[in-house]
């Protein structure tokens, strides 16, 4: 899978005369609104979003203004469609439709000053996006900045090159930046989701997507079982359980060099695992006569420690966000229950206590928090402090919701439902537990979603 | 617009693992007489033709069955399915018979080979199912090896929630997939 380069060009001052030009060059925003003489802010300037809520922010995506090239506007339509389903994605926007906007994006500019607040206060919108994009062969410069509408004040602006392949990742990664201006919190759209599904047949399959759903991408095609994607930080690897040879083992998969790997183990058959953030180590689930245990693997397969020693059941291993700590799901009560322990080894300590069957543990990005599922009838979302304490639900018992993963930012935890009848992956957000989504469409079934950390560059 | 990339085009696949060729030597021991098929490594996407038990098995494994739409016909092969309690792996009293009259015909056909596989209903998530179907399997090599059937004779694989005889969310479904299925081989 490729990854392509989008470079972010420089943040430096504004260059105000470069309204004919694409301004390659991206300001602050206080500068650029000193520079363009924004008017005196009587009142507090509107910061951030407090929190998701009923209360949604409206927001205007207009279109990007054409500098050459996209005349038929087909990458800006790409660009704010991407944007556009992202915001939507966050929980924390109501997208004005389009057919409201007043201003014709190839007819105004979209540097402060160049446009007129009144045309986006009129319809009732608290931001504003604006752009503008220049096709140059197969290089696209592209700028979207955003502007908080009743202060009249530029927020932020970023500015990107690449081919028109790479628009749909500037838009992912404006999109976070929208978040990050608005709530303070970078947003967790410029990242992967794996998942599994049998879509293509009656066969699970990994798959990988973008959170927004495109760039869908098949890795595994083999008539078998093929279970559990897990990421590393750098998203370089994929790590997942498959029956392909027949009988359940663990491959890592390097998604760069196109290369895969079988991970064994001399302890016995592998039937689950985990990669490390730094993409390091395995924690692989062994089977040996019945009897399941975890152990610490080197990403080639050497062992590093045996983490558990039952005669019973030791599975869903997962890592802390600082590779420090294991989560996993023993029966060592009598009942599947969660319990974490240091990843070099050590004495687990069991966390949850409520509940008959709790399993598939996940830690939150700060390490806080562990998500996992717990029966009652079908399954919920459950999220318990990682030193142990009250769980608390946060799906709704709609349908069976299974397999948190968390978001990068740590709002949002994606899951398996099937609250529709088929499973979707949906997204929830924790501080409010609404549910958006789904994220997949199609024909099968889709499950055991995994959220990757953040691309990078 | 989805757009779909096909993967695995030119991918290069290789079998790591803790002192991978020495494990691959002690299995090829230990499953000599099982016909360890040293096909591991070389399936990147292509299953195996077969079940690991070779060409000549005379039902096939529940997964191959499944590759080729047979799971559930009710070509069963000639040993009997046993049952189990939800999230349970002990022997349930009522099919020690089973396991004797299977036993039986091991004895009876001293070529065959069987793998046991162990699977679970559709309650409970399916990392956790592969490992309870790990210990059902199990508990009837066990019951099969104190019954004189030779241990070498007897592997064990677990499909979890992964082939389910039956799809409906009732407890008969359930109790028919809570099973151990025994796939023999000559």
């Amino acid at each position: 899978m490729r990854r392509r380069k989008i470079n972010r060009i420089m943040s430096v001052r504004a260059a105000l005369t470069s309204y004919s030009r694409l301004p390659l060059i991206i300001a602050c925003a206080a500068l650029i609104a000193a520079n363009v003489g924004a008017p005196a802010r009587a009142q507090p300037i509107k910061m951030y979003i407090q929190g998701p809520g009923s209360q949604l922010s409206a927001i205007s995506l207009s279109g990007l203004k054409d500098l050459g090239g996209d005349s038929d506007h087909t990458l800006s339509s790409e660009f704010v469609g991407t944007v556009r389903r992202d915001l939507e994605l966050s929980g924390y926007f109501r997208i004005i439709d389009p057919h409201a906007y007043i201003e014709d994006p190839q007819n105004s500019g979209y540097e402060l000053g160049q446009f007129n607040f009144a045309d986006w206060r009129s319809i009732n919108s608290d931001f504003l996006v604006k752009g503008a994009i220049k096709i140059d062969g197969r290089a696209v410069q592209l700028t979207a900045l955003l502007y908080d509408v009743a202060q009249q004040r530029r927020m932020m602006g970023k500015g990107f090159t690449g081919s028109a392949a790479d628009v749909p990742r500037m838009a992912r990664r404006f999109a976070d930046a929208v978040l990050e201006s608005t709530t303070g919190q970078k947003g967790p759209f410029d990242c992967k989701l794996g998942f599994v599904s049998t879509r293509d047949g009656r066969f699970k399959e990994v798959y990988t997507q973008s959170i927004d759903g495109q760039d869908l991408f098949r890795l595994t095609d083999n008539p078998t079982i093929n279970l559990f994607p897990s990421w590393d930080h750098s998203a370089h690897y994929l790590l997942y359980l498959s029956y392909k040879s027949m009988e359940p083992a663990l491959y890592l998969a390097d998604l760069q060099a196109k290369r895969e790997t079988r991970v064994m183990s001399a302890r016995g058959r592998v039937i689950g695992g985990a990669i490390s953030p730094d993409g390091q180590r395995i924690v692989a689930a062994v089977e040996h006569a019945g009897t399941t245990n975890l152990f610490m693997l080197t990403r080639d397969g050497e062992e590093l420690a045996q983490l558990t020693d039952t005669s019973g059941i030791n599975v869903s291993p997962a890592f802390s966000p600082d590779g420090s700590k294991i989560a996993f799901t023993s029966d060592r009560s009598g009942t599947p229950q969660i319990y974490v322990m240091p990843s070099g080894g050590g004495a687990p300590k069991r966390i949850t206590y409520s509940g008959d069957y709790n399993t598939t543990p996940a830690f939150s990005p700060s390490g806080d928090r562990i998500a996992y599922q717990s029966r009652r009838g079908r399954f919920d979302i459950f999220v318990i402090p990682a030193s142990g304490g009250d769980p608390s639900q946060l799906t709704d018992s709609e349908g069976s919701n299974e397999y948190p993963s968390w978001s990068p930012d740590g709002r949002y935890i994606a899951f398996s439902s099937t609250r529709s009848g088929r499973s979707r992956i949906y997204v929830l957000m924790v501080t409010n537990q609404k549910i958006i989504g789904p994220l997949t469409e199609g024909k099968g079934d889709d499950t055991c979603p995994a959220w990757s950390w953040w691309l990078g560059e | 617009m989805t757009r779909v990339q096909r993967g695995r085009g030119g991918w290069v696949s290789s079998s790591r693992g803790m002192v991978g060729a020495r494990v691959a030597v002690m299995l090829c021991a230990i499953l000599a007489i099982a016909g360890c098929s040293s096909k591991k490594a070389a399936a990147v996407n292509a299953p195996g033709p077969g079940s690991p038990l070779g060409e000549n098995n005379q039902n096939g494994s529940s997964l191959s069955q499944f590759q080729n739409g047979s799971l559930g016909s009710g070509a069963n092969g000639p040993l009997n399915d046993i049952h189990f309690g939800y999230n349970d792996y002990t022997i349930q009293p009522q099919d020690g018979d089973v396991l004797r009259s299977n036993a039986k015909w091991l004895g009876d056909h001293p070529q065959s080979r069987v793998q046991v596989e162990g699977h679970c209903d559709e309650r409970g998530s399916e990392d956790y199912n592969i490992a309870l179907g790990a210990k059902r399997a199990q508990a009837a090599k066990d019951y099969l090896v104190t019954l004189g059937v030779s241990p070498g004779r007897v592997s064990t694989i677990s499909y979890g929630k992964e082939l389910p005889l039956c799809t409906d969310s009732d407890e008969s479904c359930w109790a028919q997939n809570r099973r151990d299925h025994f796939a023999v081989s000559q």
